[in-house]
């Protein structure tokens, strides 16, 4: 192809811009998150310097632990958000998944043990709700915040239903219960699993039609649709990718709890929303990504770690991060205000 | 010039009509291959209706369409892009967030294997892309983000997308430029004028442009469009400016100008050197009461901004606002409303009413008068004040009470028009495009309340739909070019300029 | 001018004004709610009868009574356009903030309640950023808020107790002062929409916010007021809260009344897209999500599953109702 080579030649006249190499870095440079490095390396050394317990083996791992959950959720939500729409529903998938799987796998209640068929029914259910948000969402068109602030609920309830008024559901296998603090490679499990979902948001985002319909829908979703892209499906399919892995996450934290609750979720919301916008995920859509807000949601668990270990109290973390959100996304919106620009 | 070909596009008799108005009549043209022809109109001309039709966003009631000799019916945009017609709108519509190969890709229906597998193939779209602006001779790595490229470029990346696509065996891609000028600075006009030079080789070109110079220095032919119809289509060496500021409006037609001087009283709004980045620059004017301003300009001379900067919706970068001789400062709408002036937008549906509203609520607004004591709304008095006002502006259906949204568009603005003229102490009266979309009867209704207002010691400053309505109207025309002052005349005082002397002040 | 069409136009005149009304009248957001609750009324009778004798009506018009002081307060919010996510949690911190101060204080907690959403009012007029995500981040200060000072512990009124529980224990024609004291509140919101500027403005600007902008109406101040009352109101319903409960804990009554209070704005005929609230219809709206504990008991379904129907509710009440134009953006 000669007109590959054609745009690497240097050419003095004053054509339209071209990209040469050292700008090329330059524009990679500029979409780098470096901010929330910088950010995660302050906060690290600082906590390090105020406990020399927090740069213990230990306490890194037992981050990875921490930082699993929120993790394989922010993918999804991420996902929901880049296209400018909003999951509010993860607590609840969590609990309706989580409750599922423990029923099916080995517990103290009931004498069952589905295997595999637990994940895939966990799984099912999670996707299920997504794809319930989703429909409703894009095909009687009623705004993703409150659908989801519906499946919220309706996740919630099915959890509470399959808890029922029985003794609590314990975890009664030894492999499973242990599994996510086993350590592969110096790395716990669960952080692996939430490495793996996050490599497939990776997947998703840059090397599928789904993934480069949602930026496109998120950056401008009136064009997308005049320009023949299936608007409706795609945000179905995404809302369907964020039940789906907000389901793993209930499934994860109800074997780190090692019984079943119907919150097993409760928090993750004031964790993914406030990663996600802190790095850089516009609500508006669009912007940001999975590795961002992965980022972001290292910067959290890293800031609610160094706190407790230095003394705060644990309660504190769904206000600090609350604050988080107001402040962040006031300060992303400060200077696109304008006297008749309307907010809902 | 014969050519064995067919042309690429054949127009015959298209009409597209809005309720009774006709925007598009009975258009017939051809375009051959490799033809640039300029397209020129005022606004309202009906040159957009036209592009949609042929970008498929519309479809014509009548008329025949067809391209490379193929008759053609597109039911959306993506059937014109297959059929081979690329638009480069006014407002660019790419995504800003991707690259520009998956950019160009939007209109390409090429798909392989791995794409019916849901997965993105880089390697196929990058190739085209690279293809696409090859051949517009553009070096641009398809790989860059849209978001990263200056505004030339990205005009460049919707020209590639608009040739990338291969209508067929032997057909020609039509390409069409609306405005694409408007928003580009000199030297960048330069680039883009030698770009659609370039197309000629394989493609046709549609270029929109308000501004003559461009045209007669890039078309082969030009058409001009007026009141839905066809008034000239001529190659470019038979034809003057002259030429096409007489065919632009209607040369035989010179309105009855109003000649009333106006008191020698101060005035009551001034703007002095008033300039918002991007919209308009070193703008002054003034307007005494009972006196009419007329802001003329074709898209894009910042009339409308600058009448939204005066009333408080927007902000300035530099200049300054009298009101009664005063400077203002922190000027905004609450406080110009405040200082007496009005403000009726163009946009009358979604900025000047609250559809869902009743009329009489919709009225009380701003300054309910007697219907209001204090806090407290009066409804019998509301609904008084609001009946005396459809008697006198005969708002038809007469009942108060229904929705806004029930009324036809005339009569949603006589009900606008009032609730600006029940205020105690009207001074300035902001009417951008008043009489858009009304018909006969009603425009001379808002028409005659304008006048009566004035009278009663208001100022006017008016963004007119056509010149006629200014010359008709106003005391005074200031005219806009490209956000810049570019002539001034007062009516009353010295002559009246012609039709075609303003036409030739705004391009 | 009398053309054909004029003619036309003053036959539809002379027809307008009676059937015109009786139709505006008759749309269905407004016979809707009462509809929904004689439904959901015939509903439970059907099920189990003793639910309607006086002594279930007293019990659910106690129930009702803080769930419609929160619905009121959301349907101000969505009337403007906006939606407040921590009013539940405001009347939350409310009621422990009182609990704990009433011996002491009395109603200072409620001001200083009032303060902070007015605070909250501000930012998001301001700052112009949606309301569902600032309320968000608010709704986690809040619930902290509520779980630090009452250190997670249940508190007991004391001293002063007969204060708040009169609105519970005294009855009205079987019907606890405390649901009367939130008819009343809804009595009027109906007549400061109808009869004051500022409800009439807030009503246009949620119908179309950049005309209201343009047309002069003050629609930050309006946004802050808008808050300000439903935070307001979540401070009354958590007086109705202790009054019935007796004490207040962070995950007590009224932990879990953020979407009982929407649902029942909702289903009350308050659109989610701003500009469409009737007060009155919310208190049909309150009584329906009050008796939706006691339908599903009489169903036979554990009581704890109603977050389950209320999130259906929304998303069917939203998804019946919400308008759609093409080439609308939902996002």
């Amino acid at each position: 192809m000669s007109s590959f080579a054609r745009h690497r030649i240097p050419d003095g006249s004053a054509q339209s811009a071209r990209l040469v190499p050292p700008e090329r870095w330059r524009a990679a440079l500029r979409h780098a998150p470096l901010g929330m490095i910088l950010s995660i390396v302050v906060l690290a050394v600082v906590f390090t310097w105020a406990n020399p317990r927090f740069g213990s083996v230990e306490n890194l791992q037992n981050l990875l632990y921490q930082v699993a959950v929120p993790l394989i959720v922010v993918v999804g939500t991420t996902m929901v958000i880049q296209m400018g729409s909003i999951d509010l529903s993860v607590q609840g998938v969590m609990g309706a998944s989580g409750m599922a799987w423990i029923l099916m796998s080995p517990n103290s209640r009931l004498a069952v043990d589905f295997g595999p068929w637990a994940w895939v029914a966990a799984l099912a259910l999670g996707l299920g709700l997504g794809l319930l948000a989703g429909i409703v969402h894009a095909r009687l068109k009623v705004p993703s915040f409150v659908v989801t602030l519906g499946t919220w609920y309706i996740g919630l309830g099915i959890g509470v239903l399959l808890y029922g008024n029985g003794m609590l559901p314990s975890l009664t296998s030894e492999t499973l219960a242990r599994w996510p603090t086993r350590l592969t490679l110096g790395v716990p499990n669960a952080f692996w699993l939430a490495a793996a979902a996050l490599g497939l948001g990776l997947l998703v985002m840059n090397y599928t039609r789904l993934g480069r319909g949602i930026l496109a829908i998120g950056n401008n979703e009136t064009i997308a649709g005049a320009m023949g892209l299936p608007v409706a499906s795609i945000k179905i399919m995404a809302f369907a990718v964020a039940g789906l892995l907000s389901a793993l996450a209930g499934i994860l934290a109800t074997m780190q709890l090692g019984s079943g609750s119907p919150d097993i979720g409760s928090g993750q919301l004031f964790t993914v929303i406030p990663a996600a916008v802190i790095a850089g995920t516009a609500l508006s859509g669009g912007e940001g990504g999975v590795v961002r807000s992965a980022l972001g949601v290292f910067l959290l668990i890293l800031l609610n770690n160094g706190l407790v270990l230095a003394g705060v109290d644990p309660d504190f973390q769904s206000g600090i991060f609350g604050a988080i959100l107001v402040v962040a996304i006031i300060a992303v919106s400060w200077p696109l205000r304008g006297r008749l620009k309307v907010a809902k | 010039m014969t050519d064995m070909h067919p042309p690429v596009l054949r127009l015959s008799h298209i009409c597209r009509s809005f309720g009774p108005v006709k925007a598009v009549n009975d258009v017939s043209l051809e375009i051959r291959r490799g033809e640039v022809v300029g397209l020129i109109g005022e606004n309202g001309a009906g040159k957009s209706t036209l592009l949609k039709i042929l970008a498929g966003i519309e479809r014509p009631d009548s008329g025949e369409m067809q391209l490379n000799g193929c008759p053609v019916q597109f039911r959306g945009p993506r059937d014109a892009l297959r059929a081979g017609v690329g638009v480069v709108h006014q407002e660019q519509s790419l995504f800003t967030n991707l690259t520009i190969a998956e950019n160009i890709d939007q209109h390409s229906s090429a798909r392989s294997g791995l794409e019916r597998a849901g997965l993105q193939d880089w390697g196929r779209i990058n190739r085209e892309a690279a293809r696409a602006l090859a051949k517009i001779g553009v070096r641009l790595s398809p790989t860059t983000r849209v978001g990263d490229l200056s505004f030339i470029d990205r005009q460049m990346v919707e020209i590639a997308r608009a040739v990338c696509i291969d209508p067929g065996q032997g057909a020609t891609p039509l390409v069409i430029l609306d405005e694409p000028t408007a928003v580009l600075e000199a030297a960048e006009t330069q680039i883009l004028e030698r770009e659609i030079r370039k197309l000629r080789d394989f493609a046709s070109v549609i270029f929109v442009s308000h501004r003559l110079d461009e045209i007669m220095r890039i078309c082969d032919r030009v058409i001009v469009m007026r009141s839905g119809r066809l008034a000239t289509n001529k190659p470019i060496s038979d034809v003057t400016k002259d030429d096409l500021f007489r065919a632009m409006v209607d040369g035989d037609h010179q309105p009855v100008v109003r000649r009333s001087s106006p008191a020698t009283r101060t005035p009551v709004l001034e703007a002095r050197g008033l300039s918002r980045g991007g919209a308009f620059s070193e703008i002054s004017f003034s307007v005494r009461p009972g006196q009419i301003l007329a802001l003329v300009g074709s898209n894009g001379s910042g009339c409308e901004a600058l009448m939204r900067c005066v009333y408080g919706a927007e902000a300035v970068d530099g200049g300054q606002i009298l009101v009664d001789g005063r400077a203002v400062r922190r000027w905004s709408i609450r406080k110009a409303i405040a200082a007496g002036l009005a403000y009726v937008p163009a946009e009358r549906k979604t900025e000047g009413m609250i559809a869902g509203l009743a009329a009489t609520r919709n009225i009380a607004l701003t300054h309910p008068g007697e219907g209001a004591a204090g806090p407290f709304l009066r409804p019998g008095r509301m609904a008084r004040v609001a009946q005396g006002w459809f008697d006198r502006l005969e708002v038809r259906p007469n009942d108060i009470h229904a929705p806004l949204i029930q009324f036809s568009g005339g009569n949603q603005q006589k009900v606008v028009l009032a609730k600006w003229l029940n205020a105690p102490a009207l001074k300035v009266l902001l009417l951008d495009h008043p009489l858009r979309g009304l018909d006969v009867g009603a425009g001379a209704i808002v028409n005659r309340q304008i006048r009566a207002a004035c009278a009663a010691g208001a100022a006017v400053v008016l963004i007119p739909d056509t010149i006629e309505e200014a010359l008709e109207l106003a005391d005074d025309i200031l005219v806009l070019r490209d956000g810049r002052h570019s002539a001034c005349h007062d009516l009353a005082g010295g002559g009246a300029p012609s039709i075609q002397e303003i036409v030739a002040e705004m391009v | 001018m009398t053309d054909h069409s004029e003619i036309l136009m003053n036959r539809t005149t002379l027809a307008k004004p009676l059937g015109g009304r009786l139709s505006r009248l008759a749309s269905g957001h407004v016979i809707a709610p009462p509809l929904v609750f004689a439904v959901m009324l015939g509903a439970v009778w059907l099920l189990n009868p003793n639910y309607l004798s006086p002594f279930g009506i007293s019990i659910v018009a106690a129930t009702a009574a803080p769930i419609l002081l929160l619905a009121l307060g959301q349907a101000t919010v969505l009337n403007v356009g906006s939606i407040d996510l921590s009013n539940a949690a405001t009347s939350l911190l409310g009621t422990i903030l009182l609990a704990m101060i009433l011996p002491g204080y009395g109603f200072w907690g409620i001001l200083a309640i009032l303060a902070l959403v007015t605070v909250i009012g501000a930012i998001v007029a301001y700052a112009q950023v949606p309301s569902f995500a600032l309320t968000l981040g608010t709704l986690g200060v809040l619930q902290t808020a509520a779980l630090v000072t009452s250190d997670s512990q249940t508190i007991y009124l004391g001293a002063n107790r007969e204060l708040v529980s009169t609105l519970y224990t005294t009855n009205v024609g079987f019907v606890p002062l405390s649901f009367w004291l939130a008819v009343a509140v809804a009595l009027v919101f109906w007549a400061a929409l109808q009869f004051t500027r500022a409800g009439q403005s807030m009503t246009a600007m949620g119908k179309n916010e950049t005309a209201a902008i343009l047309s002069g109406v003050p629609v930050r101040g309006l946004r802050i007021a808008a808050f300000a009352v439903s935070g307001f109101l979540g401070g009354v319903a958590g007086l109705a809260i202790l009054a019935q409960a007796g004490s207040a804990s962070a995950s007590g009554i009224g932990s879990a009344l953020l979407l009982p209070g929407i649902a029942a704005a909702l289903v009350g005929g308050a659109s989610i897209s701003g500009g469409q609230t009737n007060p009155l219809n919310v208190i049909f709206g309150a009584l329906t999500v009050a008796f939706v504990p006691m339908a599903i008991q009489a169903l036979g379904v554990g009581a704890q599953s109603q977050s389950l129907v209320y999130g259906l509710f929304i998303i069917l009440v939203v998804a019946l109702t919400t308008t759609r134009s093409r080439g609308i953006v939902i996002k």
